[in-house]
């Protein structure tokens, strides 16, 4: 096994942890920090690379303009599923994981229905390699960790400076507080289901053309970023961009050693070692 | 002796001699399948209540159905045990599986805690799909033994040739699971499950070793899919990976939220309304899971108590209405 | 324990969250048969001590010792079994049992029943079962809620809960109970009620450390008093002492609360 075979991997591995990184950041915004209990987040994803699929090959549109569209489009549908299934349950957590359990039914059938179970692909935008210190990187994975490095710029920027970015901070911290403090829980919610959906929509539609896309690729979406959270600390974005990496580290390095069963089943023991003895995550807080 | 509780007692023991005679009236192989999965649905909801009560949402009955019926499969075909102890064998390693998981999966709250036992499935399927060696990979194992005939000379010879010896088999395990879970529930260990579902911190500040608790009810409660599995296994002769896993898992939540998890008769009723309805409605097959989302959606929204609340929730409603009406007399 | 003999040896106490200081540095004890109180401005850190000291939160430095024994950072339920009880502010019963159920469940530790012996539910577990149902309705008897014994919990009123919450306290068999704030949301009569309650309880034996508001009533009910202001003790003392103390009255003062 060669340097170059490892090199390969461990890039593959960031690109991997760039998409984790994607997911888990919408998942922590959503679930953790708004503490919407929105599992059907994987389906989100799924939605957003069938939208850019559909944008980008059905109607050949640019991939950026089929991108820009699909993120508002799938934001605004985040937005739309709040105020309908989530609002009504706010403080009722176990009522609001079964709504998104119905969810996650309905929206993988009815993709389903409409474009069928065949997975498909498209061809990257981008292609071509770039061979830099006698490696080879696609062009595909380069834009993925580029991608997702400017969108976190962009979040963490957003939640520093504006007044909607902190408020969604303080939230958890202190329910009441913020309530009394004028902060309008409606619209931070609002707010915060359309970033979580517009970053698991981009997530997906990164993803497409490296695997293919079917009606149920939600749930590994949903996993491995739940699996993200959980390591890195509820709650948490560094932690999300840590256990991210972490994550797709070892999903990009251990199938080169062994396969991609044993690199899914570490992350899996990875999470039982992390709940055994930081049951709050490398980031977390009690 | 309360007369509630009489009637209660008496129903429930012409119900269950009824159950005895249904295959004589129900004749068939289709309605016998039917009945039998409605049985298994039964006891799938019934120990996924069991749980709930002590307040954890499981989404593991999918990987452990797989693993009872994986483990007690090779117990019989690779190293000859016999069906009956396979079955209870294969039972009790789902249960040691999930206990051990459980250890560190009790920490995380709710919703947590369901994907956690989601991963679980995933990792049991994903398992099955790839250790070929063991498991016969995505094609799974076929051929797989009928139970060991159960012969008293002179009384009975039941050989397991026909469905409903099945039928039976399941009646009966229905009905001792569904003793066993009922005396758990209504019993003091019954009573801390509940305890820890409404306030954990009260449990443990009152001495409740919370945690062990969790994981006990966690443990016994995924004895039944195990068991089950194994069941399922040896009646369709034939198991592979998909059988098990995300969708089956999610169909028994919703027999159990759908029929009411508060309440002991809530799964019983879930299960069977949601096994015989697609049944009933087959030519709309493709339909149910917009059917069974939209009838969760349903309870959720308008009766959370489940199907076994509407009585009270229609007397409450009545009750309005009635007033609103004598208001205007 | 003999009386007279610290019972609880609180030693450098601190809790950070993130980079503040919930508690500091706190040295406390309560010696067996006190009752003794722990006050302080909103947001002194009386609850984060109660949690520190019970096992629901992990301190980031110091000791606790209860009864000569090294308690610090264990869990909850043992610190339960040891005899250190704690009540809460806030969801303080089990809303959907009644309240009978809520005494029969606390007497979990009472009753001496294992855990495996619960599990396999022997035949001693079921004679315990009778004592348990006597000791819990006497239980309710103490506390003066009998007449509600098979009402829901959830469904009585605030100041029946809050004694409800006492009694589920009393059900583990406490030698020191810890009571927060046992008076909040009361009306006068419930409070001089309860405030029979607590003073009964103490007199039949029971160590008593109360976190309190209402000043008044700490002030009568203990026999020492514990001051403590952004997670430090500032003062201790009788209540006459606290009373006259410049630095409590500052603090007070200081968070607009003052009420003597």
């Amino acid at each position: 096994m060669s340097i170059d075979v490892l090199a390969q991997g461990i890039l593959n591995g960031f690109s991997a942890a760039g998409i984790y990184i994607l997911v888990a950041l919408g998942l922590t915004l959503v679930l953790s920090i708004m503490n919407i209990v929105q599992l059907a987040h994987g389906e989100i994803y799924m939605i957003g690379a069938y939208s850019v699929y559909y944008m980008f090959v059905s109607l050949g549109l640019n991939f950026f303009l089929a991108l820009a569209i699909s993120v508002l489009l799938v934001g605004g549908f985040g937005i739309l599923l709040e105020r309908l299934f989530f609002r009504p349950f706010r403080g009722q957590p176990d009522r609001a994981l079964i709504i998104s359990i119905g969810l996650i039914l309905i929206l993988q059938n009815v993709v389903l229905s409409i474009a069928g179970g065949v997975p498909r692909s498209y061809l990257s935008p981008f292609t071509g390699v770039l061979h830099i210190l006698g490696l080879s990187i696609s062009w595909e994975r380069l834009i993925i960790v580029v991608i997702g490095l400017s969108l976190l710029v962009v979040l963490f920027l957003f939640i520093r400076t504006t007044k909607t970015g902190q408020a969604m901070l303080a939230i958890p911290q202190d329910r009441d507080g913020a309530a009394l403090q004028g902060i309008n829980i409606n619209q931070i919610s609002a707010v915060a289901m359309f970033f979580g959906c517009a970053l698991a929509a981009i997530a997906g539609a990164l993803v497409a053309p490296l695997f293919s896309i079917s009606p149920t690729m939600g749930s590994f979406a949903l996993m491995k970023g739940i699996a993200v959270i959980i390591l890195g600390g509820l709650g948490s974005l560094p932690g999300a961009i840590v256990g991210g990496l972490i994550l797709g580290l070892i999903d990009g390095i251990v199938p080169v050693l062994t396969t991609l069963y044993i690199a899914n089943l570490m992350g899996f023991a990875t999470i039982i070692i992390i709940l055994l003895f930081r049951p709050q995550g490398i980031w977390g807080h009690e | 002796m309360n007369k509630r509780i009489l009637i209660w007692i008496l129903s429930c023991g012409v119900l269950i001699v009824f159950m005895f005679f249904i295959p004589f009236l129900f004749r068939g192989p289709y309605v016998t399948h039917v009945l039998i999965f409605t049985l298994m649905n039964i006891v799938l909801a019934s120990s996924l209540r069991l749980i709930n009560l002590s307040g954890q949402l499981s989404l593991a009955h999918g990987g452990m159905m797989a693993i009872g019926a994986y483990t007690s499969t090779l117990l019989i075909m690779k190293l000859g045990l016999s069906s009956w102890m396979a079955l209870l064998l294969g039972g009790f390693f789902a249960a040691v599986i999930a206990c051990l998981v459980s250890f560190p999966f009790t920490r995380l709250r709710g919703m947590y805690f369901a994907i956690a036992t989601l991963f679980l499935t995933a990792i049991v399927v994903l398992t099955a799909q790839q250790w070929r060696s063991l498991t016969g990979g995505p094609l799974g194992i076929y051929n797989i033994p009928r139970p060991d005939p159960v012969i008293i000379p002179g009384i009975l010879n039941i050989t397991f040739a026909s469905r409903v010896d099945f039928y039976y088999l399941v009646l009966i395990i229905m009905l001792v699971s569904l003793t066993i879970l009922y005396a758990i529930g209504r019993s003091r260990i019954g009573l801390v499950f509940r305890g820890i579902q409404q306030s954990d911190s009260l449990a443990e500040s009152v001495g409740i070793n919370t945690a062990g608790f969790k994981v006990l009810a966690f443990s016994i409660g995924c004895f039944f899919p195990g068991f089950m599995g194994g069941f399922y296994s040896q009646y369709m002769s034939t198991i592979n990976p998909d059988v098990f896993g995300f969708l089956p898992t999610l169909y028994i939540l919703i027999y159990m939220v759908v029929g009411g998890s508060e309440k002991f008769a809530g799964p019983i009723v879930g299960a069977f309304v949601l096994t015989i309805l697609p049944e009933v409605m087959r030519p709309l097959k493709q339909f149910q899971p917009f059917f069974f989302a939209g009838v969760l959606m349903l309870v959720i929204f308008l009766m959370p108590e489940g199907i076994v609340g509407l009585p009270k929730r229609s007397k409450k409603v009545a009750r309005m209405l009635f007033e609103k009406r004598t208001k205007h007399a | 324990m003999k009386k007279g003999q610290n019972m609880l040896e609180i030693e450098g106490l601190t809790k950070y969250f993130g980079g503040l200081a919930a508690v500091s540095g706190l040295d406390m004890s309560v010696k067996s048969g006190e009752i003794v109180g722990l006050i302080g401005p909103n947001g002194a850190g009386k609850t984060t001590v109660f949690n520190l000291i019970t096992g629901f939160l992990r301190p980031t430095k110091g000791r606790v010792i209860f009864e000569s024994k090294n308690i610090t950072a264990k869990k909850p339920h043992y610190i339960a079994e040891k005899g250190m009880v704690r009540t809460f502010q806030a969801t303080n019963i089990f809303p959907d049992l009644t309240v009978l159920e809520n005494i029969v469940l606390a007497c979990h530790l009472e009753s001496k029943i294992g855990f495996w012996e619960t599990v396999l539910h022997t035949r001693s577990s079921r004679f315990k079962e009778g004592d348990i149902l006597r000791r819990s309705k006497t239980i309710l008897e103490m506390v003066g809620i009998e007449a509600m014994a098979d009402i829901t919990a959830g469904t009585i009123a605030h100041g029946h809960k809050k004694l409800l919450g006492i009694a589920i306290a009393l059900a583990a068999e406490p030698k020191l109970l810890l009571l927060d704030e046992p008076l909040t949301g009361m009306n006068a009569e419930e409070v001089s009620k309860t405030m029979g309650v607590i003073n009964r309880l103490w007199q039949s034996g029971i160590t008593v450390l109360l976190i309190e508001h209402n000043m008044r009533a700490a002030m009568s009910l203990c026999q020492r008093i514990v001051v403590l202001n952004f997670g430090k003790k500032i003062a201790e003392g009788s209540p006459e002492e606290i009373r006259e103390n410049k630095e409590v009255i500052q603090a007070y003062l200081g968070a607009g609360e003052y009420a003597a």
